[in-house]
This record gives C-alpha cells, sequence and structure tokens, in this order.
C-alpha cells in the first residue's frame, strides 16, 4: 500500500492535535500550579506541577519562586504555540505540495524559528537560574524535571529553520518566476 | 521591466484573436494572457518559436528593448 503526502498530512494533523492538547495542560498546569501557590496555599510547592517539589525554593524565597514558574511556564507556553501553528497551518490547508512555496509557508517557518529561539533562550536561563539557586543550598529537582532542558536541541532548530527559511524565500523566487515563464 | 512585449501589436496586424493564437501555438489562454499583459519573467525558444510561427513574424517584432527612465 502506497502512503500518500495527503494521508500523512492528515496523520501529522492528528498527532499535533494530540500533542497541542498535551502541551497545553502542562502550560495550564505550571501556570495554575504556580499561582495557587502563590495566591492561594504554598503547601502546594512541594507538590507542584508533574510532582516537582519547590517547598524548598518557596521556602527560601517566594520571589525566587516566582521566577522560577514564570520561566517554566513561558517555555511551555511557546511550545504550545509552535503547535498551535503547526495545527493551524495544516488545518487551513496551506501546504500545497503541488506548489510548496509560498509566503504563508514561509512566515510560519519563520514564526516558529522565533518561538524555538524563544524557548532556547528562556530555558537556557532557567537552567542557569536554578544552578544559581542550587549554589545558594535551596534543594531544586533536576532541570529535565522542571522540563527547562534542551536548551541546545531548541537553539539548534531555531537556526536551522531560519536558514530553511531563507531557502523557502529563494524558493518563492524560483517558483513564482516558474509560474510566469511561457 | 525594460523588454516590452508587443504581442497585441502583432495579434492585431495579422487580425488574429487570443483564442486563435492559443489553439495555433498550443498554449493555454491564462498563459498567453501573462505574455500579452507584460508580467511574464521569462518565454522559452520553444514559445517563441511558435508564436513567430503563427504570426509569420521575427522574434524582434514581439520583443522589445526600451530604456527605463
Amino acid at each position: 500500500m502506497k502512503i500518500s503526502t495527503k494521508q500523512i498530512l492528515k496523520l501529522l494533523y492528528i498527532l499535533s492535535w494530540i500533542i497541542f492538547v498535551g502541551v497545553c495542560i502542562e502550560a495550564g498546569g505550571s501556570i495554575f500550579s504556580a499561582f495557587y501557590t502563590l495566591v492561594i496555599n504554598p503547601i502546594n510547592a512541594a507538590t507542584f506541577w508533574a510532582g516537582n517539589d519547590l517547598s524548598a525554593l518557596y521556602k527560601y524565597d517566594p520571589g525566587h519562586f516566582f521566577g522560577e514558574t514564570l520561566l517554566i511556564s513561558i517555555a511551555s507556553v511557546m511550545k504550545a504555540c509552535i503547535f498551535y501553528l503547526v495545527i493551524k497551518i495544516l488545518h487551513d490547508k496551506k501546504l500545497n505540495m503541488s506548489q510548496p512555496f509560498s509566503s504563508e509557508v514561509r512566515l510560519f517557518i519563520i514564526k516558529v524559528s522565533c518561538l524555538t529561539f524563544g524557548i532556547a533562550f528562556f530555558t537556557e536561563w532557567g537552567v542557569k537560574y536554578t544552578e544559581w539557586l542550587v549554589r545558594q543550598g535551596v534543594k531544586m529537582p533536576d532541570t529535565q524535571h522542571l522540563r527547562l532542558g534542551g536548551a541546545d536541541v531548541w537553539l539548534f532548530m531555531s537556526v536551522t529553520l531560519f536558514v530553511i527559511a531563507q531557502i523557502f524565500k529563494r524558493g518563492i523566487e524560483i517558483q513564482t518566476e516558474n509560474e510566469l515563464t511561457v | 521591466m525594460p523588454i516590452v512585449v508587443n504581442l497585441d501589436v502583432m495579434m492585431a496586424k495579422r487580425k488574429m484573436s487570443l483564442n486563435e493564437l492559443s489553439e495555433k501555438v498550443d498554449l493555454t489562454l491564462a498563459n498567453l494572457s501573462i505574455l500579452k499583459t507584460g508580467k511574464a519573467k521569462a518565454v522559452r525558444f520553444s514559445t517563441l518559436e511558435a508564436i513567430c510561427k503563427a504570426l509569420d513574424c521575427q522574434p524582434g517584432d514581439i520583443l522589445e528593448y526600451k530604456k527605463e527612465e
């Protein structure tokens, strides 16, 4: 059985929806957990989102707790934004395989590139911040568990996507030229 | 663009419609329209040959260079 591009895109669309729901729950969960700890019940810091114990951090300083959870939340929201963009482009059927080079797709790649750069920036910042807190004697969970790992991978992805966006720019020009060749 | 396409002038001289030319040169009306309105970025030699044959003219009768001001 031959798998067509249409079927692959359909599968990607379904997968993107599943991942989008997952990252939205993660982003919402970490934001709510931070809000709940800071505003309603500080005991919640011990069972912060995904079972991370941030009670030591909260006891050390609620301000630093806010800073750390803010970085985690920003990275999570940005991940959700990436999958929103993926779903949007697949839903709007902007991917035309007969004429793949379009300004919409280029804009999509640039947006994802910027978002991945943002994730790389905030996760790296989060890692450095966590390391600094550990040096201050605060018992912190592993950065991987705090969803702050892999800043270098995000940065690599961002640069790669930016290069692809530049290639797309030339691709659009060549495609337009080809369309207007009689 | 400094290259001007005088296809409409030659068609008028030969009293040939766009539909008729389209059938003779085996090009779509849309593509001929792109050429006629000067939107074309490039012209294939095969297309130019077919148009010259159909209109009984030289490539210079269809394409003209005008300096940009």
